[in-house]
């Protein structure tokens, strides 16, 4: 058993925090909410035992726990970043879709070429 | 021969000090064409100008790219059935008798879309030679990619068939629709000829025109997607 130092604290507290602000998003589906939960159980886990990441690391090959975190959360984030690009991208398309729809409802015809179409009807 | 509807799409943003000359030179030139100005959410007035002209306007709500305005403006012009479909920009560059020789391109030689060059005759009067350098540069590039031989691979002036014009999609909001233009031309194995035309680099037009740095971003937003 690891002696508890203020940074496990700190770090605990935050930990609850960020996984407050994930689980209140009543748009997250039961999977991921899930998936948030054992991710931050993990973290918190590593929090009060880090010699775990540390072996878990020396098995690897990589030097210290700190290291693997460091190389594992990059990844995630990386992920992280390219599914939010696709949404923003997915965004601006129905932004435009919108914009045009919009724009088409909404035309000015000149003058006399509409007069004459009510002369027709 | 019956000539056919020609309309011209006109994307603007924010071109309210030029558009008034640009829409009478225009019309002056041809009154029969039916031209739509798709104000690309001007803050300027511009669709008010506009608006003083027998033109089609139609607005964006806000500002979405030049890609996006003239996708707005084929749709329209489909949709009320035009036959030549001409993209032509408001920023007083372009001379309306380039428009009459891209449609009689279109009409006498059996092809899908006639592409306005600059490079065609001589090196354009006034075009400052690092734009040249990047134009030229992307020539190649378009050939490499799209294996179009093309002199003048971002030139606003063009004219499709409007059965040409259907097969071809615009994704991109932004500048990089030129470039997507040509390769849905290749893609569709359209037919296509350069047409010479003379663009007038005014002090407006450079100024509001595209820098060369832009060119920059224009291949970001062709490798990235992004649509703005």
């Amino acid at each position: 058993m690891t002696p508890i130092t203020p940074i496990k604290i700190i770090l605990l507290i935050l930990l609850v925090i960020v996984l407050r602000a994930f689980l209140v998003q009543k748009s997250l589906v039961l999977a991921k909410r899930l998936f948030v939960f054992l991710l931050f159980f993990l973290l918190m886990f590593l929090v009060i035992f880090p010699d775990v990441s540390t072996r878990a690391a020396k098995i690897i090959g990589v030097g210290r726990g700190a290291d693997l975190i460091f190389y594992l959360s990059h990844l995630f984030l990386f992920f992280l970043i390219a599914g939010l690009w696709r949404r923003c991208v997915a965004l601006a398309a129905s932004i435009t879709e919108l914009s045009r729809t919009i724009a088409l409802q909404n035309t000015n015809r000149p003058q006399e070429k509409s007069e004459k179409a009510r002369e027709k009807n | 021969m019956e000539r056919p509807s020609v309309w011209i799409v006109i994307p603007a943003y924010n071109e309210a000090p030029i558009l008034e000359n640009v829409l009478r030179e225009l019309l002056q030139y041809d009154s029969s064409y039916h031209i739509v100005v798709v104000d690309d959410g001007s803050s300027d007035g511009t669709a008010t100008i506009a608006g003083k002209f027998p033109v089609h306007v139609l607005r964006h709500p806000i500002n979405l790219g030049q890609g996006a305005a003239l996708a707005t403006g084929f749709e329209y012009a489909l949709r009320e059935k035009a036959q030549i479909v001409v993209t032509f920009d408001a920023d007083g560059q372009m001379q309306p008798q380039d428009v009459g020789s891209l449609v009689d391109k279109l009409q006498n030689e059996a092809i899908d879309v006639a592409l306005g060059s600059r490079f065609l005759t001589s090196v354009p009067e006034g075009m400052p030679t690092a734009k040249r350098l990047v134009l030229k540069l992307a020539t190649v590039l378009t050939r490499l990619t799209t294996g179009l031989k093309i002199t003048d691979t971002h030139n606003g002036i063009r004219a499709f068939r409007a059965q040409a014009l259907r097969k071809i999609t615009i994704t991109q909001n932004g500048m990089a629709h030129s470039s997507e233009i040509l390769s849905e031309i290749a893609r569709n194995k359209l037919a296509y000829r350069e047409v010479p035309v003379t663009i007038r680099y005014t002090r407006y037009s450079k100024a509001k025109g595209q820098s060369i740095f832009n060119s920059i971003n224009i291949l970001y937003e062709l490798f990235m997607g992004d649509k703005k």
